[in-house]
C-alpha cells in the first residue's frame, strides 16, 4: 500500500514515515502543499495522509485541487483542527477520513488499513484464497493452519495482489505502487521477490496463487 | 417573580381602590347626612305644626290635631305616626291613638331644644322621632273680658313616624354609589392594565429580544423596540455594546483556546507517534537516537511555550514588577544579539549605530527578553544574509531604539495582527521554533517597563520595530 505522507513537521514526517514503514507501507514525503500537488500529479498513492495547515499551499486547498482535477486517491486528514466545523470542511471537500491530532499510531494504522479494505471491497482483514490466509493486520500467511513464513516485501507483494484479485500488474506498476520514491527497486528484485513468494508457497503446499501474464505482468486469480 | 406590569396594575389598581372607596364612602356620608337632614326637617315640621296645634286658654290645655279627622295618620293602622305629650317632662298629656297601651320614648331635654333619634315602633318598624320641648301657646281672645289663664308649663313632645323611606332612599343612594365605584373600578382597572401594557411594551419587547441571546448568538444586536425613547434607548445602546464587547471577549477566549490548543497539539502528535513507533523497533539504534533527539526539541519547544504563556500570564495577573538598575545599552544589545545569533544561527549580521557609553536606567532581564525576542524575530524573517539594523535617538532624558530588517513576506495589513497572541504570518509549524507569542511577551514586558513599541513596514518591506521612552541615565 503506498502512502503520500504530506506533513509539514519534520519530527512527525520522521516517526510516522520509520512506523509507517514498519507496517509494511511505502511511504513518500511532501513538506508542503506545492511538493504533494507535485507527488500526486506525478504517482499513483493508494492514501494520502494530508495535514491541513502546510506552507505554501494550505492541505484544504490541496484536497480541493486533486478532487477538481478528478484524483481518487484516498485522503485521511490529520490535523490538530479539532472543531466539527472543520471535520466537515474537510469531509464534504473529498476527504475519506479525518483524524485529530494527537492520534494513536496504532489507530492509524488500522483506518489505513480500512481505508484499502474499503477501496478494494473486501471487508474481512483476513483474505481466504484456495486455503491460503493473508491475515492484513497481523501481516500473516498461513496455509492449513501452518504459517508461511514470508519477508516483508514478499508478504506485501501477495497482499496488494490480494487485494485486486484478477488484475494484472506489470512490474514497473508493482515497483510504483509497492515502493517509496526514494527506494531503487528493479525490475529484477521484483521478480526474485515474486520467485521467492511462490517459492514459499509451494513448500508449505500452498497451492501457485501468483500466476504469470507473459507479456503483461503478475496476477492473483 | 413578578413581572413590572403585574406589580404597577397592582400598586396602581390598589391605590384607586383605596381611594375611590374612601370617596364613595365620604360621598355616602355625606348625602346620607344630607338627606337624613331633609327627612329630619321634615320631622321637625311636622313637630311645630304639633305645637302650633297645642294651645293653652281658660279651659286649659288644647290638642287641636287630635281631634277626630283633623290628622288621619295618628290613627291606628299600616304606616300610622306617633305622638305624645308629656307636661314637665312626666305627667302625660295626650298620645297619639295609633300607640295604644305603648310609650314613646322621652329623654328629658332643655326647653326650645329638641333632639332626633332612631327608634323601633311599637308595631315593630323601624322608625325615627323627634324629642322637642316647649311652652304652649296661650290662646287670647281679644273680644271676650280679660279671664285668668294659668300659668302655661314646659311640655315635652316626641313625634315618631316610620323612617322605611329613608332607609330606602338610602339603601338607594348606596346602591348608586356602589354600582358607580365598581364600574368606574372595572373600567379604570382595563384602562390601566391596557395603558400600562402599551407604555410597557417597549421594556417587553427589549426583554425578550434579552431573553433570546446566548452564547451561540452573541452576534445579535438589540433593536429599538418602537419609536426612540429617553428611557429605553440609552439601555438599548448600552447593551449592544456591552454585547459587542462580551462577543469580543467570547471570540477573543474561544481562538485563544484554540490557539493553544493547536500549539500543543502538533508537539504531543509529535511525542506520541514517537513513542509508539520507538517502541516497534527497539532494535534499530541509529533511529531511536534520532529519535530522541526529537524529543529533545520537541521539550524545548514546549517549554518555550509554557514559559512565554506563564510570563504572560504573570504580566496579565499584574505580577511582574519593574527592578531597573543602570545598564550599558552597546554592552546588553551585544549580549543579546550573541545569543539569538548563536540559537538561531542563520549567518545575519547585526549593524549597530550606538554610541558607546550610552547609559540606560530598566529592568536588566525583561528588558533583555524584549530585544532577544526582537532580534530572534529579526534573524528568522529576514532574507538569508540580510542585515538587521540597530539605531538610538537621544532625547533629553530617554532613548528610541529601532531595529530594521527587510521582511519580504511582511504585508502592511499584516502589521495590526502581529501582537495578537500565536500569531505567525504562517500557520505551518514546520519551523517550529516560533509559537506567535514573542511579540505579544514584548508588548507585555513593555508596558510594565513602561516602555512605547511600534511597528512599521514601509514601501520597501523594510520591517521597524521601535522602543520608545528608554530612560537615560545623565552622567
Amino acid at each position: 500500500m503506498k502512502i503520500l505522507l504530506v506533513e509539514d513537521s519534520v519530527r512527525l514526517q520522521r516517526s510516522l514515515s520509520a512506523g509507517l514503514k514498519r507496517h509494511g507501507f511505502s511511504v513518500d514525503q511532501a513538506f508542503d502543499g506545492e511538493q504533494a500537488l507535485s507527488y500526486i500529479r506525478h504517482n499513483r498513492y493508494d492514501t494520502i495522509l494530508l495535514d491541513l495547515v502546510l506552507p505554501k499551499i494550505d492541505g484544504l486547498n490541496v484536497l480541493s485541487t486533486l478532487r477538481n482535477e478528478g484524483n481518487n486517491d484516498q485522503v485521511l486528514i490529520l490535523s490538530a483542527n479539532d472543531q466539527t466545523e472543520d471535520r466537515i470542511r474537510g469531509l464534504d471537500l473529498g476527504a475519506d477520513d479525518y483524524m485529530v491530532k494527537p492520534f494513536s499510531f496504532d489507530e492509524l494504522v488500522s483506518r489505513l488499513r480500512a481505508l484499502n479494505r474499503r477501496h478494494s471491497g473486501i471487508k474481512n482483514p483476513v483474505l481466504d484464497i484456495s486455503g491460503v490466509k493473508i491475515d492484513t493486520v497481523s501481516r500473516l500467511v498461513s496455509f492449513n493452519e501452518q504459517v508461511v513464513n514470508l519477508t516483508p516485501h514478499e508478504f506485501k507483494l501477495l497482499d496488494y495482489l490480494a487485494h485486486r484479485r484478477g488484475r494484472v500488474f506489470s512490474h514497473d506498476q508493482l515497483i510504483d505502487q509497492l515502493y517509496d520514491a526514494a527506494s531503487y527497486v528493479t525490475r529484477n528484485a521484483v521478480e526474485a521477490h515474486i520467485s521467492s513468494l511462490r517459492k514459499r508457497l509451494k513448500e508449505s503446499g500452498a497451492p501457485g496463487l501468483v500466476k504469470t501474464r507473459r507479456g503483461f505482468g503478475y496476477l492473483v486469480e | 417573580m413578578k413581572s413590572i406590569r403585574s406589580r404597577l396594575n397592582l400598586t396602581i389598581i390598589s391605590t384607586l381602590v383605596l381611594i375611590l372607596s374612601l370617596t364613595a364612602v365620604f360621598l355616602y356620608f355625606r348625602i346620607s347626612q344630607h338627606v337624613i337632614k331633609v327627612y329630619d326637617s321634615a320631622l321637625y315640621d311636622k313637630a311645630n305644626a304639633l305645637i302650633s296645634l297645642t294651645e293653652l286658654d281658660e279651659e286649659g290645655l288644647e290638642f287641636d290635631f287630635s281631634e277626630d279627622g283633623v290628622m288621619s295618620e295618628f290613627e291606628l293602622g299600616e304606616h300610622a305616626h306617633y305622638y305624645q305629650l308629656w307636661e314637665l317632662g312626666r305627667d302625660l298629656l295626650i298620645k297619639s291613638p295609633s300607640l295604644m297601651d305603648s310609650d314613646l320614648p322621652l329623654t328629658g331635654i332643655a326647653l326650645g331644644k329638641h333632639h332626633f333619634a332612631d327608634l323601633t315602633l311599637p308595631d315593630g318598624r323601624a322608625g325615627r322621632l323627634i324629642e322637642i320641648n316647649f311652652v304652649p301657646r296661650v290662646e287670647m281672645d281679644d273680644e271676650e273680658e280679660i279671664v285668668e289663664i294659668p300659668q302655661p308649663k314646659p311640655i315635652s313632645m316626641v313625634y315618631a313616624r316610620e323612617r322605611k323611606k329613608l332607609d330606602d332612599t338610602l339603601f338607594a343612594i348606596g346602591v348608586t354609589i356602589f354600582s358607580i365605584v365598581v364600574i368606574v373600578l372595572l373600567a379604570t382597572a382595563l384602562l390601566v392594565w391596557h395603558l400600562v401594557g402599551r407604555g410597557l411594551l417597549p421594556l417587553s419587547t427589549l426583554a425578550r429580544q434579552v431573553s433570546e441571546i446566548d452564547e451561540s448568538s452573541l452576534s445579535a444586536r438589540l433593536r429599538q423596540p418602537g419609536n426612540q425613547s429617553l428611557e429605553i434607548t440609552p439601555i438599548v445602546d448600552q447593551l449592544n455594546h456591552l454585547l459587542q464587547r462580551l462577543q469580543s471577549a467570547f471570540e477573543r477566549e474561544k481562538r485563544f483556546s484554540s490557539n493553544v490548543a493547536h500549539e500543543l497539539r502538533t508537539p504531543l502528535s509529535e511525542l506520541r507517534t514517537l513513542s509508539e513507533v520507538a517502541q516497534m523497533m527497539p532494535e534499530d539504534r541509529q533511529q531511536l537516537i534520532k529519535f530522541f533527539k526529537d524529543v529533545g526539541e520537541i521539550s524545548n519547544q514546549m517549554e518555550k511555550v509554557v514559559i512565554t504563556m506563564l510570563e504572560l500570564a504573570r504580566s496579565d495577573a499584574g505580577l511582574l514588577h519593574s527592578d531597573p538598575e543602570e545598564i550599558k545599552l552597546s554592552a546588553i544589545c551585544d549580549s543579546v544579539w550573541q545569543m539569538a545569533i548563536n540559537d538561531y544561527g542563520f549567518g545575519k549580521k547585526l549593524v549597530k549605530h550606538i554610541p558607546d557609553g550610552l547609559i540606560i536606567s530598566t529592568d536588566r532581564e525583561k528588558f533583555s527578553m524584549i530585544l532577544s525576542n526582537i532580534f530572534v524575530n529579526a534573524i528568522s524573517y529576514s532574507p538569508e544574509e540580510a542585515e538587521i539594523e540597530l539605531s538610538v535617538e537621544i532625547h533629553s532624558e530617554n532613548l528610541v531604539i529601532k531595529v530594521k530588517n527587510m521582511a519580504t513576506d511582511l504585508r502592511p495589513e499584516d502589521i495590526v495582527h502581529m501582537k495578537d497572541r500565536f500569531w505567525r504570518k504562517n500557520k505551518s509549524q514546520g519551523e517550529t521554533s516560533h509559537s506567535g507569542l514573542g511579540l505579544t511577551l514584548v508588548y507585555a514586558l513593555a508596558r510594565i517597563l513602561k516602555l512605547d513599541i511600534s511597528l512599521d513596514l514601509d514601501n520597501q518591506s523594510i520591517f521597524m520595530i521601535t522602543i520608545s521612552g528608554v530612560p537615560l541615565v545623565v552622567e
